[in-house]
């Protein structure tokens, strides 16, 4: 079947089998292998991109179910080679060890960067609480989303 | 592995219907997909001979919700996240948005939806209870009819439900609740978030003068489906407001969820807890009624 959506603000079309997970889609036929897959299963969020302005788990849903969808993935964050404020703040906190939870946390973050511009700390706890990270200990990446969220108000 | 398949985006309920015709069992409906596509993963039996998924992204008259003549009417396609923030649901049925927020993770929230938390009959799916104290009904439709069932009688037994290949269920109907009513919801998880639970419980009390005149309870996860426990009520029934009555209350659940799921490994941790839920349950729903 033949779906049409928009990736990473981008008209694409392509012809796939139905069954092809989101996930897959975005690895091996966009080539975009920032999503990562760790349990398959909707367990772990490393899969975690952002379907209709909404974090979603690329392993829980099917290609077929993507028709007219707005997806965005770790390689949309970056505008004009500049990293976004997230992904900076990642970096500079110590946010990643791995890297393996990054693309998914930093996706997960941005969804609630989008809902609410002064999360506080319980709030991103809980945006987070569907992504695992086996390095940090979360403290570092919780700095980072909330030093981010201070920024992006200040430049907006 | 995720079977070759095809996958429809009907518009309509009426075009669901029509495609749900004449199917064999080989056509399934998909809307969150949370428990399906794992399903799929692990080969489960549950899902086994698929060809065909309707999915229900599209159809926004599942999604609605409204309140007409005293009666609530949720589409059976609305997400978590959307019942947690749905103003109406706040106001009226608290112990569902409540039993909402501990499901799963925001991505999970964002895609699993009610309709599929009971359809699947799951013993843990944490929003059942609250929609059985609320006496909850819901509209089944398919090509040729329409029906109104209760939730309850829909439920069969794990992983069953009355729903037949042909249907649909369309909307989740609620009665407005009493503005006397006060409850609560509870689950215990094996951790804080993102948690399959163990126990869950919903009670709504109306007092009067110190008196229980109305107590609803159900049980999810510890019981094999979501259960309403009405000889439980019948038994709290004018009984007056206090400790020791609490105590009885809560020993007769304890007994009651015992002959309900027999007596299983965990029933010697299992039980007293959910005697000490209720106990804690019933004392601060008391104090709030005051
Ligand atoms: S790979 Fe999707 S949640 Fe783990
Ligand atoms: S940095 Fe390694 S899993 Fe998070």
């Amino acid at each position: 079947m033949k779906i049409n959506f928009t990736l990473n603000s981008q008209n694409v079309s392509i012809e796939i089998e139905p069954n092809l997970r989101l996930l897959d889609l975005l690895r091996d036929r966009f080539n975009l292998t920032g999503t990562k897959e760790g349990c398959s299963i909707g367990e772990c969020g490393a899969c975690t991109v952002i379907m209709n302005s909404k974090a979603v788990n690329s392993c829980l849903i099917l290609a077929g179910q993507c028709n007219g969808a707005e997806i965005i993935t770790i390689e949309g964050m970056e505008s004009d080679g500049k990293l976004h404020p997230l992904q900076e703040n990642f970096l500079k906190s110590g946010a990643i060890q791995c890297g393996f939870c990054t693309p998914g946390m930093i996706m997960s973050a941005y969804a609630l960067l989008i809902e609410k511009k002064n999360p506080t700390d319980e709030e991103i706890k809980e945006a987070i609480a569907g992504n695992l990270c086996r390095c940090t200990g979360y403290k570092q990446i919780i700095d980072a989303v909330s030093q981010s969220a201070k920024e992006i108000k200040i430049n907006t | 592995m995720i079977p070759v398949l095809e996958i429809f985006q009907p518009k309509s309920v009426d075009e669901i219907c029509r495609l749900l015709k004449s199917n064999n069992g080989d056509t399934r409906i998909i809307a969150g997909g949370t428990d399906i596509i794992p399903g799929f993963h692990i080969d489960s039996p549950r899902f086994a001979g698929i060809k065909r998924l309707l999915d229900l992204q599209l159809v926004d008259e599942l999604k609605t919700v409204s309140i007409n003549h005293q009666i609530i009417s949720i589409g059976a396609a609305i997400t978590f996240s959307d019942i947690i923030t749905n103003p109406v649901l706040n106001s009226y049925l608290p112990l569902l948005v409540k039993s909402s927020k501990t499901i799963g993770s925001t991505q999970i929230r964002n895609r699993a939806t009610l309709g599929g938390n009971f359809i699947n009959n799951a013993p843990c799916a944490d929003s059942v209870a609250p929609l059985l104290v609320y006496d909850a009904e819901i509209k089944i439709k398919s090509f040729t009819s329409e029906k109104i069932m209760k939730l309850q009688d829909f439920l069969v037994k794990p992983y069953a439900t009355r729903l037949n290949p042909d249907e649909i269920v369309t909307k989740i109907m609620v009665p407005v609740p009493s503005t006397d009513f006060v409850g609560d919801f509870y689950k215990l998880g094996r951790r804080r978030a993102v948690s399959i639970s163990r126990i869950s419980l919903a009670m709504l009390m109306m007092n009067e003068d110190k008196i229980i005149k109305e107590m609803r309870i159900a049980s999810g996860a510890v019981t094999p489906i979501g259960t309403r426990l009405y000889d439980v009520e019948e038994f709290a029934k004018g009984k007056v407001c206090n400790e020791e009555a609490f105590k009885e209350i809560a020993i007769k659940l304890g007994e009651r969820i015992l002959a309900v799921s027999g007596l299983r490994w965990s029933s010697e941790y299992k039980i007293p807890v959910v005697q000490q839920v209720c106990y804690q349950l019933i004392k601060g729903i008391e104090r709030r009624s005051l």
